[in-house]
């Protein structure tokens, strides 16, 4: 169905901003570059920054379906926007330890270069 | 096409250009601007769903939030000028292709779906910030407080492993 706005994409343009796939592709090219950062930098700063990028597209996967579900809007139902707060405030708890994190990393190693930070590896 | 399809769009457009050069981009300096960009790009897409609450949000902590990164980048980079993406590239080439086959997947999963009712947009523009604040007061009150609990561990948590042991010998 509605993928085809990809294969034509001026007469489905006008109506992108109500398109689930749109954000859903959005955010699928969003997870993969997120994936892509968190694999191949090397600095620990690119690591975190690539799950950031993850965790953004995971979140606005939740609001999209929340405001495309018709039922879920007509009972006030805020369940999608509510999954989307608790991400947010996680990634910020996450933020922190990562960070506590990497700046003992840094303290006691001199480097933040994940594979100069290896002896946990077995 | 109407202003909110433009706004929509060239959000998708920056979205997509800084996640690019955050993953891409050898500087970890201008990676971390270009996350910047895709962030807000995220916030403008939550405002544009009417979403204003967590536009607002996103805003406020995760861009706030990715600024100390970059200090952190800069504090903790060595030679953060230094042009060394040639001899790194080749640590892109298989994430890249795993990557790019996951992302072929979840497209042809997207394609393939059949989303039923969930193909058109059914909402009311109008902000949600009053309907959040009652969802947060009564259905979500635990979950909101259990949050809140895993909040303060995690910056406790964080407070220890970033200060200097006491009571390390020390030369």
């Amino acid at each position: 169905m509605s993928l085809d706005f990809l294969l034509h994409p001026t007469s489905y343009l006008g109506g992108v901003s109500g398109n689930l796939s749109a954000y859903l592709c959005f955010s699928a090219i969003l997870f993969v570059f997120g994936l892509i950062a968190a694999l191949s930098r090397r600095s620990t700063i690119g690591i975190f920054m690539g799950i950031e990028l993850i965790l953004n597209a995971a979140a606005l996967n939740f609001v999209v379906f929340q405001v495309m579900k018709k039922d879920l809007a007509a009972q006030n139902w805020l369940h999608g926007h509510m999954f989307s707060l608790f991400i947010i405030i996680l990634a910020a708890i996450e933020a922190a330890v990562a960070l506590a994190i990497i700046l003992r990393a840094f303290g006691s190693k001199g480097t933040i270069n994940s594979d100069r930070i290896s002896e946990l590896k077995g | 096409m109407s202003g909110l399809d433009l706004f929509v769009l060239a959000m998708f457009a920056l979205g997509i250009a800084g996640a690019f050069f955050t993953a891409f981009h050898p500087n970890i300096l201008y990676a971390s601007i270009s996350l910047i960009a895709t962030l807000g790009a995220v916030a403008g897409l939550y405002a544009g769903l009417g979403a204003d609450f967590l536009a607002a949000t996103q805003l406020i902590i995760y861009v706030g939030g990715i600024l100390i990164v970059i200090l952190f980048a800069v504090m903790m980079s060595e030679n953060i000028y230094k042009k060394r993406f040639a001899a790194e590239a080749k640590k892109y080439i298989l994430p890249s292709i795993v990557s790019i086959g996951l992302l072929a997947l979840l497209f042809k999963l997207l394609f393939s779906a059949d989303w039923g009712e969930l193909s058109e947009i059914s909402q009311s523009q109008d902000g949600v910030t009053l309907q959040m604040g009652q969802a947060l007061s009564r259905p979500y009150a635990l979950p909101f407080q259990y949050v809140a609990i895993v909040l303060l561990f995690g910056l406790i948590g964080a407070v220890v492993i970033a200060r200097p042991h006491i009571g390390k010998k020390r030369k």
